[in-house]
């Protein structure tokens, strides 16, 4: 009786000593992934997220220069929708959309899917240095700091007879005046300076993709007497389906908020909001202010609404290229 | 051998005893950091903050002989950062408690900035330095908010009306002509549309091209302000201290950017970069018959656009300038002052340290070696007479413009009103708004961006 008593003692403190061993190893095991998303997660919270929920918060008060320290704005009692109806009701805001949906549809079909494309199919059908030099010489507008880029720019387009195009190009043809053509034009500049910087992310990306497809492919299309155009529409494009929808949902919502470049060219001019875009204009009003009345409220309204935007588009992007079915786990790991 | 010893043991004591005293006398002077935020264009406006240096030393020299343990160390900050960051440099920096003590700024922000607490009320502290008395009256009425006096004024200007003599020579104008312009708008006999008429000449005969017939400056800011009140405009209504906006001045504001670029082919400037377009567009390239700058641009083309034309000289030469034209035959020209003052932050712990310092600054020496290099005008009764502000040729030829200066109000929300009555003023020029449709961006602008703040009459 006592044998069995001590032996079931044994089993049951046993027993006790693997579920507690058990669970140790359990909460291990639950909270190992936490600990490596830990600092990712943190840095998140705390650089976007919080930041993103103030931003959010500050779009419905009147957050300004005056009141500054002295607004209680996380109050809930400061808030209305004041901002919003500001900016519905504003004279220039249907210019603002236009100039933005212009810059950011513009950009992209010519530049940053369009020209990125057309220079990895060529890149990656010649001479493989050849290719390499060429993509790396498209690189150059990126790796530039913008600032001297701009510089470069501003030289190019400056007025007779300073300005490099109207010099050597325009003058000998006898077009123009010999004006300064970031005034003349500045939407073709507004799209060439940030085309050529935007083309260098998806001519990259493509020309992997595309350097990806097996050969094979190629040789059977050209076996079946597929002219090249053929290839590249009915072998190559379909193939690089996705990246070319990452590219363009990317490069949307990057052409959307960047406005560094417009700042820096035209700050929105040269005639009033003619440049103007969506997160220039966000800028203007949350930074800027000839007389220092930066209104940080207001400024957050059209930043908020510019996310909406952003987050609408690209659920729209997911519809259209159909992510769903291009994310389905392969057939062979269901088996 | 013994006598030596206590000689030796006295030495030591003797010389610890005073190392002692020097030590203990040295931590009873307390260094009280003073830290300065100037915006100046370099070269020209250095001395704005420059002139601390020389006062630091002169002001330590002065506790010294009063038996005061504090000594200053200036710190100055100085740049050409725009006007709306350094705003927000100073209220981010208040927010952190970190603002500069010293504020150098235009004396338009003193309504937001004393409002939120910001800055700190001078008129004791001024009455302690006499030197205060010699700043002219009409410019502390400038940094006086809510009946208590905010800043010390540090400089002023005039905004002439300039010409391009040599445009108008070959316009047909004999010297007698040119010369005797700026009278001609003293009396009211030269009109603002006097001058679009005569800019309108100049583009058709070839003299100038299509819209450089008369240029206003490039971007929004004070100039402008000074078209309204020749409208006959208001900006404040001295009673309650409100904003106002005279919609009869409004209009005929407004008709008249609209007319400048309609049918006197004028104003092609907005937008423009400074550097790169305006400033050599109105002075080293002469492509501009008539424009509306500031006293302080004269050193700037001398300086810089000038420099290899023959700088000063050159412009003397080419440029002839007066007041701002009135709208009316027989009506008052004008120009406007838009003075900067040091105002002295709430957060400083010495702030009759700060006042000291910026006495020593508000005198003859300082102050006149700032209005030369920079071409502002003095601040101080008597200082035409001062010997080296004599010598400026500028600065005694366009002294007569005080006369005849406006201001910009004081009032906390001076930056939206600015905002919307120049976003209105773009618009008119770019053709995108008739003097009509003008009015009603303003109004409505207004009255939602202000509310019961601003008065329109």
């Amino acid at each position: 009786m006592s044998k069995n008593l001590q032996l079931e003692r044994e089993q049951s403190s046993l027993s006790s000593f693997l579920t507690t061993k058990s669970f140790f190893s359990q909460l291990k095991s639950w909270l190992l992934p936490y600990t490596f998303l830990a600092p990712t997660l943190i840095g998140v919270t705390l650089f976007f997220f919080i930041p993103l929920v103030m931003v959010f918060i500050l779009s419905f008060t009147d957050l300004d220069m005056t009141n500054f320290g002295i607004l209680k704005w996380w109050q809930p009692t400061n808030w209305t929708l004041d901002n919003y109806v500001k900016i519905f009701t504003n004279r220039f805001f249907p210019k603002i959309l236009k100039n933005t949906l212009i810059y950011v549809s513009m950009t992209l079909i010519f530049f940053n899917v369009g020209m990125a494309l057309v220079i990895a199919l060529i890149t990656t059908n010649i001479n493989r240095r050849i290719g390499f030099a060429s993509r790396l010489i498209w690189l150059m507008c990126r790796i530039t700091p913008v600032v001297v880029y701009i510089m470069m720019w501003k030289a190019l387009a400056g007025p007779a007879p300073m300005g490099v195009l109207n010099k050597h190009i325009l003058g000998p043809l006898g077009i123009g005046t010999g004006e300064y053509l970031l005034n003349t034009h500045p939407w073709i500049f507004v799209i060439l300076v940030n085309g050529f910087i935007g083309v260098s992310f998806g001519m990259i990306l493509f020309s992997s993709a595309i350097e990806a497809i097996p050969k094979d492919y190629m040789i059977a299309a050209k076996v079946d007497g597929a002219s090249t155009w053929q290839t590249i529409r009915y072998v190559t494009i379909p193939m690089i389906k996705w990246p070319l929808l990452f590219v363009t949902t990317y490069q949307t919502l990057s052409l959307l908020t960047s406005f560094q470049q417009i700042l820096l060219l035209t700050d929105g001019g040269p005639k009033l909001y003619q440049t103007e875009v969506w997160s220039l204009t966000a800028y203007h009003r949350a930074f800027t202010s000839y007389f220092g009345n930066i209104q940080w409220g207001y400024g957050s309204a059209w930043a908020v609404i510019l996310v909406i935007i952003g987050v609408t588009m690209a659920i729209i992007y997911l519809r259209v290229f159909k992510f769903g079915e291009l994310m389905q786990e392969p057939k062979i790991e269901q088996l | 051998m013994k006598a030596l010893k206590s000689l030796l043991s006295i030495i030591l004591i003797v010389i610890l005893v005073m190392s002692f005293t020097a030590m203990a006398l040295a931590q009873d002077t307390e260094i009280v950091p003073i830290k300065i935020r100037t915006r100046a264009k370099p070269p020209m406006e250095n001395w704005r903050g420059l002139n601390f240096i020389v006062a630091e030393k002169d002001l330590n020299a002065d506790l010294e002989a009063m038996g005061d343990p504090r000594r200053v160390k200036v710190e100055i900050i100085q740049d050409n950062a725009g006007w709306g960051e350094f705003v927000t440099e100073f209220v981010l920096a208040y927010g952190a408690g970190e603002a500069h003590d010293i504020w150098l700024t235009g004396h338009e922000y003193i309504g937001t900035q004393a409002e939120a607490g910001r800055i700190i009320a001078l008129d004791e502290l001024v009455k302690e330095f006499p030197i205060f008395n010699l700043v002219f009256d009409t410019l502390w009425d400038c940094t006086e908010y809510k009946g208590k006096i905010w800043g010390v004024p540090q400089d002023a200007e005039a905004r002439p009306l300039f010409w391009n003599k040599s445009l108008l020579k070959q316009l047909g104008w004999s010297n007698e002509e040119i010369t005797a312009l700026p009278v001609k708008i003293e009396k009211g006999e030269f009109t603002l549309y006097d001058m679009l008429e005569t800019a309108k000449q100049a583009v058709d005969k070839g003299v100038v091209e299509p819209g450089n017939g008369f240029w206003t400056r490039p971007k929004n800011g004070s100039d402008f302000t000074a078209f309204y009140y020749a409208f006959g405009g208001e900006t404040i209504d001295s009673a309650t201290g409100k904003l106002v906006f005279d919609k009869t001045a409004g209009l005929k504001y407004y008709q008249f950017f609209y007319d400048a670029v309609q049918k006197y082919g004028s104003m092609g400037c907005l937008g423009l970069g400074w550097s790169e377009a305006w400033h050599p567009g109105v002075s080293s390239e002469g492509r501009v018959l008539f424009w509306v700058g500031g006293t302080w641009q004269w050193a700037e083309w001398a300086e810089i656009y000038l420099k290899d034309l023959g700088g000063e000289t050159y412009a003397w030469e080419n440029f002839g300038f007066g007041l701002i034209p009135a709208a009316e035959k027989g009506g008052k020209p004008n120009t406007l002052t838009h003075p900067l003052a040091y105002l002295v932050s709430s957060q400083c712990k010495h702030p009759d340290l700060a006042v000291a310092l910026i006495a020593k600054v508000t005198n003859y020496g300082p102050n006149t070696r700032h209005a030369v290099a920079s071409t502002h005008l003095g601040i101080l009764k008597g200082q035409t007479e001062y010997k080296f502000y004599k010598e400026s040729r500028l600065l005694r030829e366009t002294l007569y413009m005080l006369d005849y200066t406006t201001f910009l109000p004081n009032n906390p929300d001076w930056g939206p009103y600015s905002t919307v009555t120049y976003e209105a003023l773009a618009a008119v020029v770019s053709g995108d708004f008739t003097p009509e449709e003008a009015m009603d961006f303003v109004l409505e602008g207004l009255q939602r961006e202000l509310g019961d703040k601003v008065i329109i009459k």
